[in-house]
This record gives structure tokens, sequence and C-alpha cells, in this order.
């Protein structure tokens, strides 16, 4: 397509077509300014990304004189969203030297010809070794596309139980073990549901997962009864297997008999599980950037529950060089920046002000527990994955966001009650194979 | 005798006086002209530009020809989300423009004047506040086992309803708080109407002995229907591109029960990155718009009446 025409059409299009707004709050001057400028991309999730990509750039222009970086946010409901937004962007003629993705994300910036491989710069910088072995292999593995390493990673969640300890107490059920299995923790969660209004249904659940995410929401359990939603290539899907129907059916059931209530987002979940109405629910760390600041102590994490194997779910966030840099080697130097001791720090945080993700460094994560940062087993989150096997690769293709948007559809016809998890599965079986290809 | 002069020609033999006026009028229209230019005029060219497209935002684009429109015959999901558009797109006009119409009627019979601003502040403030922030309330409110909304109605001995995950009620709550949120407005405009038919003419009916039915029906039925007409283009167009309580709500579900053509287009453009036929789906859901809008025009002159 002529390229001045396609831009004029693009600059029309987004107008009409974006409902979505894009915060652009970026300065191109800037931005082309010099060889020590640098313009970065992130996902505004909300002030706690502000702040953290705000204390980044700053600390990396102190160090680094001369240097100059834009931060451009860009809203999203979730990853996905946040992608098609930097696609905009991107198409728009903006032209970022490093943007933040996901671990969903690695597909699609590597399908795309966006992204610039650190291979070489892992090969010939003498730092790269000290960082790479205090980072879990998981960490990396989860960032290799076709040999091709997307980037570093700075943070990382890991998808675990969160328990309410005060409605434990007052159910009279001990904590959960690292070793509970399916059957232990569908008794535990039976015990936690209760009546106490006595109106004939239940005003406290045993458990719930997040509706409008994957990881957090039916993912463990797909890994844990030796599933995924993808092949390993991630070329092709999976999501009619025995497995995933046994993953989906358990969850399925704990609607019908009452243990879990109808899914709801994630947000809500937050609230629902703070007021004790909801006694756990999945999730990574990030939980308690909301918990804490509220006031909210009384929870603590452990592993989910052992199935047909245990596979410990996880994504991580960092910020790969994009093809369009006119510095990569500035560029790369702020991603090392990203994994160095000083701004892994806010990643711990304090009890006061925790951080929302794990350091991926070891020696970083492992002094969470000793700063005092609740929950009391925060060693678990990186013991996870060094410990444990993980799902790896993700099930994230280079669709991502439509990939995502279908698997959610199907589910809330399976969950309601409209359609059978068979029906269900089949259904977003034959959808996803023209999503989920190479 | 004089000659009769022939009249200029227009445009041509103007008056500098005509001529200044022609330009004064040009320069009060500009900010029009150039924020239509800006912002519909060229965002609609150049969606039918890229309606011809294959292209995923990043990549060059493939000239395709119409096949994005031959599309448009084939998806099936495209077919039932029309269906759920028009669905809730209906209710929520009939809602408005009864609805509407019996509240402002209400609105404007006797009652002290403070607990009339009372209603008409409550009614008005949803309008004014953000449907994404509304939505989100209603979220938790309509929440099947943890929501407020069923607690009450659990009272009154209703089994819980499903209203955010059963097919049936999904739609149901979009349009139970779409109408909550926009009825605020049909009522300004109504009251508005109201206020502008002259007392002398429902003086005059009441000497003729006519009743509060008759007066209704044969005064000020007839003479508010320029404001109905106008209700009813207005609020066909904004219910047809509800977008925000459905994506908070129900993310359109399940499956796609509750999801409006605008969702739709918007996965496929940012979503599926198919820029191309979210386009084709856009200029064509344009076109309904225009038909509807234009087929509503026509019939207004049966039942329309203009002083």
């Amino acid at each position: 397509m002529n390229t001045s025409l396609r831009k004029l059409a693009t600059a029309g299009a987004v107008a009409a077509l974006a409902v979505s707004s894009i915060t652009a709050c970026s300065n191109d001057e800037a931005a082309g300014g010099g060889d020590k400028s640098l313009e970065i991309v992130y996902w505004n999730y909300g002030p706690a990304a502000e702040t953290g990509n705000k204390a980044t750039a700053d600390a990396f222009m102190a160090a680094n004189a001369g240097t100059t970086v834009t931060l451009t946010p860009v809203t999203g409901e979730n990853w996905g969203t946040y992608y098609a937004n930097v696609a905009t962007l991107i198409a728009s003629g903006k032209r970022p030297d490093l943007m933040v993705i996901s671990g969903e994300g690695a597909q699609f910036v590597h399908a795309n010809n966006l992204v610039r491989p650190i291979n070489e710069y892992l090969d010939k910088d003498a730092d790269a070794k000290a960082i790479t072995g205090d980072i879990a292999q998981g960490l990396i593995d989860g960032f290799t596309v076709k040999g091709d390493v997307v980037t570093l990673t700075y943070g990382w969640n890991n998808m675990v139980v969160y328990y309410n300890t005060d409605v434990f107490k007052k159910a009279g059920v001990e904590p959960p073990k690292a070793d509970w299995t399916w059957a232990d923790f569908e008794a535990t969660a039976k015990k936690l549901t209760t009546d106490t209004n006595k109106d004939g249904k239940p005003d406290t659940y045993g458990f719930t997962w997040a509706s409008n995410e994957i990881f957090p929401g039916i993912m463990p359990w797909v890994a844990n009864a030796n599933g995924n939603l993808t092949s390993d290539d991630v070329c092709s899907a999976t999501a009619d297997t025995p497995q995933v129907t046994k993953a989906v059916s358990f969850l399925r059931k704990l609607i019908t008999d009452g243990v879990s209530p109808a899914p709801m987002p994630m947000s809500d979940v937050f609230t629902r599980f703070q007021n004790g109405q909801v006694a756990m629910f999945g999730a990574g760390r990030w939980p308690i950037g909301t918990f804490l600041p509220a006031g909210f102590k009384a929870f603590d994490i452990q592993q989910y529950p052992k199935g047909d194997t245990y596979k410990t779910v996880f994504g991580g966030a960092g910020y790969p060089i994009l093809k369009s840099s006119k510095n990569p080697d500035l560029a790369w130097e702020y991603q090392k920046f990203t994994v160095s001791e000083e701004i892994e720090k806010q990643y711990v945080g304090t009890p006061e002000k925790p951080g929302d993700s794990i350091p991926s460094r070891r020696s970083l994560a492992q002094t969470i527990s000793k700063v005092g940062v609740p929950p009391a087993n925060s060693d678990l989150y990186y013991d996870s994955i060094d410990k444990q096997p993980t799902l790896v690769p993700y099930p994230a293709p280079a669709k991502y966001s439509a990939f995502e948007s279908t698997v959610l559809r199907h589910l809330q016809l399976i969950f309601a009650g409209e359609a059978s998890v068979s029906d269900g599965l089949k259904n977003m079986q034959g959808e996803l194979s023209s999503i989920v290809t190479c | 005798m004089t000659e009769r002069q022939a009249p200029p020609a227009p445009g041509r033999g103007a008056t500098p006086g005509k001529r200044k006026d022609g330009l004064a009028a040009l320069a009060f229209l500009s900010p029009s002209i150039v924020t239509f230019v800006i912002f519909v005029l060229a965002p609609t060219l150049g969606v039918l530009y890229l309606s011809f497209y294959d292209w995923n935002l990043l990549s060059d684009g493939t000239f395709v020809g119409l096949d994005n429109f031959e599309r448009l015959f084939t998806d099936e999901r495209l077919l039932r989300v029309y269906g759920s558009t028009v669905y809730m797109a209906l209710a929520i006009l009939a809602i408005n423009v009864v609805l509407g119409l019996l509240l402002a009627v209400l609105l404007e019979t006797r009652m002290p004047r403070w607990l009339r601003g009372v209603f008409r502040l409550s009614f008005l403030f949803p309008f004014v506040v953000s449907a994404a922030a509304v939505a989100l309330i209603w979220r938790f409110l309509l929440n099947k086992d943890l929501g407020l909304v069923n607690y009450l109605l659990g009272g009154l001995g209703i089994d819980r309803i499903d209203w955010l995950g059963s097919s049936v009620w999904a739609p149901i709550s979009i349009i139970i708080v779409n109408s909550w949120k926009t009825i605020g407005f049909s009522i300004l405009v109504y009251i508005a109407g109201l206020q502008a038919i002259p007392d002398q003419l429902k003086e005059a009916a009441i000497v003729d002995g006519a009743n509060a039915w008759t007066r209704f029906w044969r005064i000020t039925f007839p003479m508010l229907s320029p404001t109905i007409f106008f209700l009813v283009v207005i609020n066909t167009i904004n219910s047809f591109q509800i977008f925000a309580e459905p994506r908070v709500l129900t993310q359109g579900g399940p499956g796609d029960a509750s999801r409006t053509i605008v969702e739709y287009l918007y996965d496929r453009a940012f979503g599926d990155f198919d820029l191309g036929y979210a386009s084709a789906i856009g200029i064509t859901f344009m076109l309904v718009l225009i038909v509807l809008t234009a087929v509503q025009f026509r019939f207004s002159r049966r039942w329309t009446f203009y002083e």
C-alpha cells in the first residue's frame, strides 16, 4: 500500500475506529533529538506503573549523564489491548526504542518483526553472565522465541492461591499445605463456603478466579492437569484435549456445587476477598499492591494444588529493544539497568510500599521475606520457579488478544451452564484453529 | 422609458456588501467545517479506503478489492451480533422515548418546587457520569451470588438472577443500565418541549370540557411530535452505538449474547488487527444507520406536526 496514503488513511481510520484512548504524552523532539535519547512505551495500568517507570527512567538519566529518556504511557484494559494500542501508535508513525511487554507479548513482537533479539549482547557484554546467572532459567526461556532471546525479564508473577486467614480461622480450617491435591482443595473450599445469614444461599464462597484473564483464571488448573491451550511450538490450538476438559470440568463443578460464585473480573475479586466474601482466589504478586496500602494483611499464599502433575504458571515483563530504535546500544544499557540491583529493589518494596511483582534477580527476590513485606509465605514466589517445573512456553500466540478473547468468550458460556464443557471446548478449538498458527 | 436591467447572475454580480456577508458567514461556519472535515469526513474516507485492504497495522497492506465486504455475508458471528444489537437498541429506544415521555409528563405535574428539582437532578445525574464508571458500579451490584440487587430481591423471595452470566439476562442488564444512564437526557428534552406548549391551548381545551387524556392526545402529543421525532432519531443512533456498558458489564457475553456491533468492530480491529475487515463492518454499519434515519425522516411526515 502506498505509504503516505496508508498513513493518511491510518490517521483517519484510527480516529474513527479507536474506541479506547491512547494516552500518549510523548515528546517527539526528545525521541529523535540526539544520540543519547531513548523513547520508551509502557502499559499504564495504574499509578504504580507510572511511578515505577518514572523512577527507573530518572535513575537511568542520573546514572548516565547527558541521556534523555522519554516515557510514553499507553492504556489498555489488559496486556492484549495494550499491544493493540501500541500497534496503533507504531502505525501512526511513532518509533520507540523500547516497549514494555509481558511473556504473552514475546510471540507478538517476534512474529511482527518488531524486536531486536539480545543474543548478541548476551554473548558480548561482560556483565551479561552475572545477570543471567542470577535469573531463573524459566524466566529466560519464557522470553525466548525460536532461539531468539527477546528481552531480559525485570519483574514477573507466578500464579499462587491467596487465602484469607481470618476466614480460615473463623471456619476452623487449617491453612493449606504445599503438597495439597485437587481433592484437598475441593474439601477445603467446601468447608469455607458458608451461609451465615441462613437464607439458604452462601454468603462466603470457598474459591473464585478471574473471568477476564486466562493466566490467573484457568491456566494453573490446565497446567496441573498436564495440559496446555497450545502445542509446544505455539503453532496450533489444543483446547479440547482430555487434560483441558478435566481442568475446566473441575472449575465448572465448583460453580454448580455452589463452592464458587459466578466468575467475575479480577478487580471485583480483590474487593470480595478483602471483605471476606471469597476465601481463596488465584493471582500473581500484584494483589499486594492493592491489599497492603489498604491496610489489609489477613492473607497468605500457597501454591496451586497438585493435579496429575504440578507446574508453576508464570508471566514476566521486560523492555525489549525494538528494531525501530535509533540507539540500540543505549537501549541495551537501559534494559540491563532495569534488572540492576538499584531498580529491582523497587519490586521488593517495603511493608508500607510493596512492589507489585517479583524481582527477576534471585538475590533480590530472596530479600522480600527478610524486609518483612507480607505475606508470610513470600519465599514461595521465587522458589516456585527455581524448584518446581514450569509451564513453558506460554500459550501465547502472536495473535494473543484474539486468542484470549476467544478463550474467555467460550468459557463464559461453559461457566454460565449454557454450553457443556465438551461442546464449549470443541467450539473454542474450532475458532482457535485459525488464530493459533505459525 | 427606462430599460429594465437584467438581474446580475448569481455569485457574479454580487455587491461588495453581499460578498462581505458571504465571507462573514464562511468565517462563522469555518470552525464547524474544519471540525467536520477533520473529525468526520477524513476518518470516514480513511475507513472507506482501508476497507479495500488487508492490513494488520504493522505490515504493508494488500489491496483486496471487495473481499472484506464479501466476508460480511459469511460471518455467522456478525449476524448474531447484529441481532443482539438490534434487540438491545430497540428496547433502549422504546424505553427512552416512551418511559422518558411518561416521566417528563409526571415531572411537569404539580409538586413542590424542591421535589421537582430533586427528581430532575436524580434523572439527569447518571447522564453526566462516565459510562465506564457507571458500568463498573453496576457490575458489582448485579453480581449473581454476591451482588446487592440479588440480595434485595432475595428479601422479596425472588431467586438469584444471573444478570451478567445468562444469555437471557445479560442483554436485559445492558438495556437497564444504558436506559438508566440515558433517560435523563430524553426527559430533559421532553420537559423543554412540554414547556414550549402555550398554556392558552390547554386552558381553552379545559373550558371546552376536554379531560386530561383528550388534552394529551389532541394537544400535547401533536405539539410535542417534533420533539419526539428528534428523540427517536438521536436515541436510535446512540443506542445502536453502545460500547462501554457491554464491554465493562459482560464483555459482550456470554458468548455474543450482549455484544454490540461497535464492540465487535473494535475487537476485529484491535484484537485481531484486521483493520480492513473492521473498516468494512464500520462502513456497512454507517450505511445501516443512514438508511434507518432516512426511513425515520420519510415516515415522520405522517405524524409530525410543525406550527
